[in-house]
């Protein structure tokens, strides 16, 4: 049973990267910086558990803060511009916090033990969860807590001014405008929002996998960030939880009996799933 | 009538041996996808080729005295830290007794890291599964978890060794200069942490470095920055993809330090494949090379299931024997998986030495192995011992 209760850990953290991508292209925006975000919330709330003693729901409080200030910091110089320039612009933005932690050292004496970031070679023990006794199945509940909770945010914008407002914008920015909608503060807004559903999922995962390392918010999981709503729909928030069921519980852990033919099948299932249902999974009023 | 009866017992005795057709499950895993693919798919060879040695000895003695097959099922974790997990989870829910793996550090990493940490610590909820690595080799893993074992080469040993011989046989040879796959944790560790160290430590003067990332392809700055450097020793701390591109760029643009040294991981049939021309004389420490009959004939078994004898390989072949003999000193059951878990893992914590194919390796309290090693070189397309140490 274990072994399921650990996908599910690991499809909620993917929620939450989803997630977090969702509210942006909702905007009709495409952003690869999420990774970025993700792993400022990982780092950060590593660093409070292992480093300051910190309980992790605040040191998840935290995740959130610096994913938000981050994406939002980014959000105002990066929204300026659109398409493809966005794209290359988050792009180069989750690079750089890859490479920020790739020379990042900040290590300090645990009960006589140096533990902390330590550049390239990762941040390792981040072992909250066994440390205080944590079952996987405990572990599972809590992280769907905040994936619930970010499913029922999102469901409520959604439903609220606010997410025909995101919706507005994504359709015609320049419709949007014309009606008094400031576009800046509109997309800002849900890139700060996606930053703190990212930090939090990135908070999550480092205590999941109990070591990061640069590599682990590479550009494949920026990638993976966008696909899960693209794939998933963008009609509502269970499209992204369906397509990363599909996607971690079918393609990676499903076929993983294949072997060698899982890679392939891979890239090919994707590409079917996206010719059978081009609107996503969960269809939608627009393409992203 | 007596000789009836005599056949008859041993007939039943025998029957009832095979017919119990019990097994012991061992599971593999590494990479057996990606760039470092061949890595895993040398070690599934390894273990089928061992346990097949085994179970055609007889099998596993177990505690009441009846024989059991071992049966190996390979997984597959790509190199990743998350499928890495997800793995020996999976493996955790089987009757595996222990698993061998992983190939990458950056997996062995986190994977230790969810299992338990003290053995018998009741406040710590982590996974009580024993894993005993063959190939993820980054220096000081094993701490991490009281679960965790490893046959890998002592790398700090072996370059310390390496370098003090190089300094004593070739005198003229004073400086050295560095490559390094950066964003790998095995290549990136071992300069940084030992090469550089035990280089200087043997009296010669690094001059510095030039760093490239595993999938890179193009080498043409690195190389010139070495080229510039003009050091007597060129040492190459990365894997054979990017150790041939490398190398080829030297060949380019005309870099012929006075000796080449390059990573315990790339004296590989995979570095001969790709650059045999441009690796000629390169020096590598490694813990396997065909030198008696007992490594030929795993080398051999191994090729049957088609992979390639090397210090990573060899190694979860020697896991599969140090493993038999464990379970069958701890006489495990058969039947209570996680007792019999607790009972290898006990098993392989009171080891001192283990047999190895080219010697007898020490294992320290940190549940890590010093395997014995010797030098090889690259000389017409093949691995050839340079020095045995032994």
């Amino acid at each position: 049973m274990d072994f399921y209760f650990s996908l599910a850990q690991l499809i909620g953290v993917h929620t939450l990267l989803g997630l977090s991508a969702y509210i942006v292209l909702l905007t009709g925006q495409v952003s690869l910086a999420q990774a970025g975000f993700f792993a400022v919330g990982a780092y950060t709330a590593g660093m409070l558990t292992v480093l300051a003693g910190w309980h992790l729901v605040p040191a998840l409080g935290a995740s959130a803060l610096s994913g938000a200030a981050v994406a939002c910091a980014v959000g105002f110089p990066a929204l300026r511009v659109k398409g493809l320039m966005l794209v290359i612009a988050t792009l180069a933005f989750g690079e750089g916090v890859r490479l920020f932690f790739f020379n990042f050292d900040y290590q300090v004496a645990v009960d006589g033990i140096r533990l902390g970031p330590l550049g390239g070679e990762g941040f390792r023990q981040i072992r909250f969860f066994p440390e205080n006794g944590w079952g996987t199945g405990e572990v599972m509940l809590f992280m769907w807590v905040f994936v619930i909770a970010a499913m029922a945010l999102l469901w409520w914008f959604d439903r609220s001014r606010y997410g025909s407002v995101l919706r507005a914008v994504g359709e015609d920015e320049l419709a949007a405008q014309s009606v008094g909608i400031n576009l800046t503060a509109v997309k800002v807004s849900a890139m700060t929002v996606g930053g703190a559903i990212a930090g939090v999922g990135g908070g999550l995962y480092a205590h999941y996998t109990t070591h990061i390392e640069h590599s682990s918010f590479n550009i494949l999981v920026a990638t993976f960030a966008i696909a899960y709503p693209i794939l998933g729909g963008l009609r509502n928030v269970f499209g992204t939880l369906l397509a990363v069921i599909f996607v971690q519980g079918f393609l990676v852990e499903g076929l993983r009996f294949m072997g060698d033919w899982r890679n392939l099948l891979f890239g090919a299932l994707i590409v079917l799933a996206m010719n059978l249902r081009p609107s996503g999974f969960l269809g939608g009023r627009r393409r992203a | 009538m007596k000789k009836l009866t005599l056949a008859v017992s041993l007939a039943l005795c025998v029957g009832t041996a095979y017919a119990q057709n019990k097994t012991i499950q061992i599971a593999g895993f590494g990479a057996k996808s990606g760039v470092v693919r061949s890595f895993g798919v040398n070690s599934e060879a390894a273990l089928l080729a061992a346990a097949d040695v085994i179970n055609k000895g007889g099998g596993v003695k177990l505690a009441d005295g009846s024989k059991a097959r071992i049966a190996i099922e390979f997984y597959d974790d790509r190199c990743n830290a998350e499928e890495g997990i997800s793995v020996i989870r999976r493996i955790a829910g089987t009757d595996a007794v222990v698993a061998v793996g992983p190939t990458c550090s950056n997996v062995a990493e986190p994977l230790f890291g969810i299992l338990q940490k003290k053995v018998g610590d009741a406040s710590d909820s982590g996974l009580q599964f024993p894993v005993f690595t063959d190939v993820a080799i980054k220096v000081g893993l094993a701490k991490i978890s009281e679960w965790a074992f490893r046959n890998v080469p002592n790398e700090m040993t072996m370059y310390n060794s390496l370098f003090y011989w190089l300094r004593t046989t070739h005198p003229n040879a004073k400086t050295v200069y560095g490559g390094v796959e950066e964003d790998f944790a095995h290549s990136r560790a071992t300069w940084y942490l030992v090469m550089k160290g035990r280089a200087e430590a043997s009296g010669f003067e690094v001059l510095g470095n030039s760093k490239w990332l595993l999938a890179d392809t193009n080498f043409a700055t690195q190389v010139r920055e070495m080229k510039k450097a003009n050091a007597d020793v060129v040492a190459i701390s990365a894997h054979p993809f990017t150790t041939c591109g490398v190398l080829k760029e030297m060949q380019r643009q005309g870099v012929k330090p006075k000796l080449l040294v390059g990573l315990t991981s790339s004296s590989s049939l995979e570095t001969l494949q790709g650059c045999a021309k441009q690796a000629e004389g390169i020096i590598i420490p490694t813990s396997f090379a065909p030198i008696n009959k007992e490594a030929i004939n795993a080398a051999q078994s191994t090729a049957k299931f088609k992979g390639n004898a090397d210090l990573h390989s060899m190694a979860a072949w020697e896991n599969m024997f140090i493993l038999k003999n464990v379970m069958e000193s701890e006489k495990i059951t058969g039947t209570d998986v996680q007792g019999d878990r607790r009972k290898i893992r006990d098993g392989l914590a009171k080891l001192k030495t283990t047999k190895g194919l080219i010697g007898v390796s020490k294992r320290d309290a940190e549940r890590e192995a010093d395997k014995p090693y010797l030098f090889v070189h690259a000389k017409k397309g093949e691995w050839k011992v340079l020095y045995n140490p032994l």
